[in-house]
């Protein structure tokens, strides 16, 4: 018998998965175990942490990369136990602000995070976090950049629709979300109260280390080590690897590294050809095992226009399971090409992981290019102009009317 | 990046200028063997000396007497020299060198500066990266400006100005590309017909980089006077980018035929169109029988009616 059971009653019913990632369990669907209404989290092997959720397609825990866009570019999110590396582009500028959106999705979702730099202070970058969209302020910005092929009675179906897309109300307190994914301004920062509420930890690299010594070919430089050692004393102290059994809630420790592979970590893959091109490539594959043995993720950013053998960063590309690349217009010869005017650069999904898997997960369209606006930044399928001809959009309203609009 | 050249009033340009060149932070001043950065180099720090900073200058190139030699006594009293020119290991041991090194040196000269508007010149930053660590190098020079505003407290950062000399033609793209990245202002020199340019790279930390081009020229008392543009016998053609790029090329999609495709497509007979070729070749009998017959044995199996060849009449 298939009991479709009213919703409120928790009787055991046909069992199915609970869909988890939201705290407030509205489904009456419970999976069918020796514990059938247990509470005890200690238990289900989907843990309901904060700001996760199974993928749809093979199960994995995925954490959102602070870009809802580049989430489902890259299969629903990023999977805890993986490492996320964004090229970045010349000038640093939307690598860095990719960088931050995870760091503040991280705050959002009440994660703790290890931000790791070698050119600015940790808590200089946690004071420049985009701060996270509002109901209100943002129907009123989308109001006012709606396109204009778009209805006003669309509009209206917009706004409904919307308005299950975005947190609730901001009261002084700090926002609890059960939505996976946030929209952030980025004209505005964080406010301070969620910043010093969260728990993150620094690593700057320029005062941990006591002196530069001399490199030995093929070990890790000086910087990678420490970097290392920091990150697995994290891990163990605060539990993330289960080591801590007491711990009763689970959380995602997302790691930050800034610029990996600049000359300011003290290794000289940017500047020379021969330089010490295991180093990055070791401290890549101890990294991968730190992360898989934990529950954590972690966003890298690299300058690898920056590498001179070109060698190096195919290895890189393999150790890393996610890699995006960034390539904005800025002082290229696209920015004067008609195609490119709408957009500010491109970004390439140079490889997506094959987790649990047997297929990858791409779309089929490759061509995709990212636009930073005021507040927001949108990622949008490359199209040229001659897509948009002949098209048109047709509407039904509520009354039965028929609009077409060319 | 708009580069913006043109003739404009000269007041307008000089106040543009100052707004340009307020320069701080790392600044690299890229020079080549046809158009020299040094006496760039002495013109920003005549500048900064008239102002009020102090200057520090890492002498590596030329000597002491040679670097002075233009400047007048009033600059010359605030410029706070140290020469690695004459004894740069060291080897006569007298004492008033700086330990360490070259890197022993900038570090020095880092913790000698009292807190306050500093400008910092290294004459030249090719000779320091000829001889360190690339990596060792772009560290010590990070931690010049973050040792100063720690010294100074939130507004010192925006005080202290590097001014490295840079020669282009001696490094390879690996280090020029590193100390690019980490430089907040790249001055590269060159120029046409005698008249020297400056395409000025700011990078502001979160805001797109701008692009500026100055005509300049360095008077014999160091101090700069501004053109408003080229020499116009040598304008340059202004464009560039030519020709047109083609928005449809490179991409994964292709929208355009070559002529041999174009012919095919428009030639080619569409399956449901009746046209003539097809109504003749209907029409036509054929060649004849003759080559268009089936030839078939019937087998043991087979158990053919001749007079009910489909096997369908109900008999």
């Amino acid at each position: 018998m298939a009991a479709v059971a009213t919703c409120g009653t928790g009787a055991g019913s046909t069992g199915s998965v609970v869909a988890a990632g939201s705290k407030n369990h509205v489904t009456s669907f419970q999976r069918r175990g020796p514990r059938a209404s247990g509470s005890d989290s200690s238990y289900s092997r989907l843990v309901s942490i904060a700001g996760t959720r199974p993928s749809v397609r093979n199960g994995q825990l995925l954490v959102s990369t602070g870009l809802p866009a580049l989430d489902q570019l890259l299969g629903g999110g990023l999977a805890v136990g993986t490492v996320l590396l964004i090229e970045e582009d010349k000038y640093n500028i939307y690598s860095s602000l990719l960088f931050k959106y995870f760091l503040a999705e991280g705050i959002i979702n009440g994660h703790t995070l290890l931000v790791a730099s070698a050119k600015e202070d940790p808590a200089d970058i946690l004071q420049e976090l985009p701060a996270p969209l509002l109901d209100d302020n943002f129907k009123k910005d989308f109001d006012e950049e709606a396109c204009n092929h778009k209805t006003a009675e669309s509009n209206i179906k917009m706004k409904i629709a919307w308005r299950y897309q975005l947190l609730p109300k901001m009261e002084a307190g700090p926002v609890s979300s059960s939505r996976f994914g946030h929209y952030y301004d980025a004209s505005k920062k964080m406010p301070q109260e969620l910043i010093e509420a969260s728990k993150w930890h620094g690593f700057f690299f320029p005062e941990k280390s006591s002196s530069t010594l001399n490199i030995e070919p093929c070990s890790l430089t000086h910087g990678y080590i420490k970097l290392l050692q920091f990150i697995q004393n994290i891990i163990y102290e605060e539990g993330f690897d289960g080591s801590n059994p007491q711990k009763k809630q689970k959380n995602i420790l997302r790691i930050g590294i800034q610029n990996l592979g600049s000359p300011l970590w003290g290794d000289d893959i940017c500047c020379t050809e021969n330089g010490n091109s295991h180093s990055l490539t070791k401290f890549l594959y101890v990294l991968r095992g730190l992360l898989r043995t934990s529950l954590s993720a972690c966003m890298i950013t690299m300058p690898t226009h920056l590498i001179q053998n070109k060698a190096i960063i195919s290895r890189v590309t393999n150790l890393s399971d996610t890699v995006v690349g960034l390539e904005s217009f800025i002082g290229s010869e696209r920015e004067t090409n008609p195609l490119y005017k709408d957009y500010h650069g491109l970004i390439h999904i140079r490889q997506i992981p094959r987790l649990n898997n047997l297929i990858y997960d791409v779309s089929d369209v490759k061509d995709l290019a990212f636009k930073l606006k005021r507040k927001l930044f949108t990622i949008e399928f490359l199209h040229t102009n001659t897509d948009r001809v002949n098209t048109e959009k047709t509407f039904i309203t509520s009354d039965f009317r028929v609009i077409h609009v060319f | 990046v708009t580069p913006s050249e043109g003739a404009r009033g000269g007041t307008g340009r000089q106040l543009e200028m100052e707004s340009v060149l307020a320069l701080r932070g790392l600044v690299l001043l890229r020079d080549s063997v046809e158009w020299e950065g040094r006496s760039l180099l002495k013109a920003l720090i005549k500048k900064a000396a008239l102002g009020g900073e102090q200057v520090h200058i890492l002498g590596c190139e030329v000597s002491e007497e040679e670097f002075r030699a233009g400047f007048d006594s009033s600059v010359n009293s605030r410029l706070v020299y140290y020469d690695l020119f004459r004894d740069p290991l060291n080897w006569a041991q007298t004492g008033e060198a700086l330990p360490g090194g070259p890197l022993g040196a900038l570090q020095a000269m880092c913790e000698r500066t009292d807190p306050g508007p500093v400008t910092v010149a290294l004459d030249s930053l090719s000779w320091l990266l000829l001889r360190l660590p690339c990596a060792a190098l772009c560290q010590a020079l990070c931690a010049m400006s973050r040792r100063h505003a720690c010294r100074g407290g939130s507004l010192a950062a925006e005080q202290l100005c590097v001014l490295g000399l840079l020669h282009r033609e001696l490094h390879g793209p690996g280090p020029m590309g590193a100390l690019s990245s980490l430089a907040q202002t790249e001055v590269t020199l060159s120029g046409t017909a005698g008249q020297a340019s400056a395409h000025i790279l700011c990078r502001r930390p979160r805001q797109r980089p701008t692009l500026e081009t100055l005509w300049f020229s360095v008077l014999p008392d160091l101090s700069l006077d501004l053109q408003g543009g080229p020499p116009l016998e040598s304008q340059p053609h202004p464009d560039p980018h030519t020709p047109q790029v083609d928005p449809a090329s490179h991409l994964t999609f292709n929208l355009h035929l070559s002529k041999r495709e174009r012919e095919a497509k428009d030639s080619l007979t569409l399956p449901f169109q009746f046209s003539s070729e097809k109504q003749q070749a209907l029409l036509r009998p054929g060649p004849g029988p003759a080559t268009s017959r089936i030839f078939y044995e019937p087998d043991t199996f087979d158990d053919l009616d001749p007079e009910d060849p489909d096997g369908d009449l109900d008999v």
